[in-house]
């Protein structure tokens, strides 16, 4: 029942108001049916690129990724949080590690969402700041990576997404924006600092 | 289903006939260029099969919406508006704080297609030149961020003007009043237009690739040359002679609409030619293969609409 409700909310009904309203166009992501389990990385300008990354995906995978959210914003008050598990899937963390509690360790949740066959869908410049910058990436999507190497990452690029909501502003403004993906990657070293330059790199890459 | 569906155009032979003209230029222009990729078969020709698979699309949705339902054709030209403006205002510079009066300039959309509508002549042509031109720079006024604020109230005021007044005209064809001996009525107006638009920039392309030599603007458009555009031009008059039928003007009267609709077309052509220049894109957009961005293709209808509907209101009605 949540699957079908999960496909008929992302594919169909926000998939045709961004495209229609917003006007975001969508990157092929038919790839993503090939890989068995991923963690797509996207920058974050915006409330609505959440959104837009989940209504890009493909119908049959899409109850299966989880986008991982701050526990702090989303988690305020606990309809708020029942709403946003039922709804958007997301897998709730709090922003600082915490290595005395494996349970609310964000790294252990977000691997032990792997393990439970879980996509994941991270932003890691963890704060969406200000429209259409990029933040520093943050190390967590690496120390992930390392801990489940066998798990491919797939960088996501949103252009426009900041000016057609951006932080601080809750009104809708149309605007021509895009999503495209890049390749299914594995990480290729054990250093953290150097999992994120290339994610930095896939980024730059995508802008175009 | 009576009022759904208005498919009395089957008993009416003249807009059929375009119908049935409209299709089966595209029949010939999809065989020819099938025969010659066969003949040819390193010819360049997959820009304008593209073209060709779009203008398919294209053709069957406008007499889709226009033809067939009174209602819809308002709703389908209205997203048109809406999707150019968006298309347009967002390869613009604007600032960030000039959001919320672009989210008005978008309210004004559905506003003038329902004073179309409800045929409110006097409203519908004063809403967007005068009622949005004095409201909208208040809007930017009221939010206090006073620099490169003359920029943005022109410059959307200008976008408003072009994509949604300027096309908006389309859609008040469909509601100017019956002439009593004149039986396509709006419907067979706002084929006329729409036609001849169209046939206009594939003539004036046609001709220019053919004969094209000496350039006209080389410094906005270096591909428009004076063959293509007199042979455009011509070719389109031609056209219009011979839909006359679709017009309740006389002969003389279509021969000139035409001729002014052909230059006007041109007119269009360029200024967004220019518009794309300064911006350094050479496409608005890829929604149309082949084609660009939705105003690569209604580039022209925008200056001809607006034209062509202010001529006939003066000479017919």
């Amino acid at each position: 029942m949540r699957k079908i409700i999960l496909q008929l909310l992302y594919c169909v009904l926000i998939r045709l108001f961004l495209r229609i309203f917003v006007g975001v166009k969508f990157g092929k992501a038919k790839f993503l049916l090939e890989e068995k389990q991923f963690i797509i990385v996207a920058n974050h300008n915006s409330h609505l690129d959440t959104l837009t990354v989940m209504a890009s995906l493909p119908r049959q995978i899409v109850h299966k990724v989880r986008p991982v959210a701050a526990a702090d914003h989303f988690g305020k008050t606990k309809l708020k949080e029942k709403l946003t598990n039922y709804f958007i899937n997301a897998l709730l963390i709090q922003r600082k590690r915490d290595k005395d509690n494996p349970e609310n360790d964000p790294i252990y949740k977000m691997v032990k969402a792997l393990d439970e066959g879980y996509s994941l869908l991270l932003f890691p410049e963890g704060t969406r700041g200000e429209p259409e910058i990029q933040q520093p990436l943050k190390p967590g999507v690496s120390y992930v990576l390392m801990q489940r190497p066998q798990v491919k990452y797939v960088p996501a690029y949103m252009k426009g997404m900041g000016k057609a909501m951006p932080k601080d502003d809750n009104l809708i403004v149309p605007f021509t924006s895009s999503l495209v993906y890049g390749q299914a990657t594995l990480i290729q070293s054990n250093d953290s600092a150097e999992i994120l330059k290339q994610i930095e790199q896939d980024f730059n890459q995508l802008k175009g | 289903m009576e009022k759904l569906l208005r498919l009395d155009f089957i008993h009416n032979n003249d807009i059929l006939f375009v119908i049935a003209l409209i299709f089966g230029i595209l029949i010939f222009a999809s065989t020819l260029f099938f025969i010659v990729g066969l003949i040819k078969p390193h010819a360049k020709l997959g820009e304008l099969k593209a073209r060709t698979n779009s203008w398919w699309v294209m053709a069957s949705l406008f007499i889709g919406a226009t033809i067939v339902n009174h209602t819809l054709a308002y709703i389908a030209i209205g997203l048109l508006s809406f999707v150019a403006f968006r298309e347009l205002y967002s390869v613009l510079e604007f600032r960030a704080s000039d959001r919320r009066a672009i989210f008005w300039a978008f309210v004004a959309v559905p506003i003038q297609y329902y004073l179309a509508y409800i045929g409110w002549y006097g409203a519908y042509i004063i809403f967007i030149p005068v009622a949005m031109f004095l409201f909208l720079p208040l809007r930017l006024v009221l939010k206090g961020n006073t620099e490169g604020i003359i920029q943005s109230m022109s410059t959307l005021q200008w976008v408003l003007m072009l994509t949604v007044f300027g096309i908006s005209h389309m859609a008040y064809l469909l509601s100017l009043p019956e002439i009593p001996g004149f039986s396509a009525g709006g419907r067979g107006l706002l084929l006329f237009l729409v036609f001849l638009t169209e046939i206009n920039d594939v003539m004036q392309f046609t001709w220019g690739k053919l004969f094209g030599k000496h350039k006209i603007i080389p410094k906005v458009s270096p591909n428009k040359t004076w063959e293509g555009f007199i042979g455009g031009v011509m070719s389109t008059t031609i056209f219009g002679y011979f839909l006359a039928f679709l017009t309740p003007l006389s002969t003389y009267q279509v021969i000139f609409v035409s001729f002014a609709l052909a230059v006007s077309g041109f007119v269009g052509d360029i200024v967004m030619s220019s518009v794309k220049r300064d911006i350094g894109v050479k496409d608005m957009g890829s929604s149309i293969p082949g084609h660009g961005g939705i105003l690569d293709r209604i580039d022209s209808l925008s200056y001809t609409a607006p034209v062509f509907f202010h001529l006939v209101y003066y000479i017919a009605y």
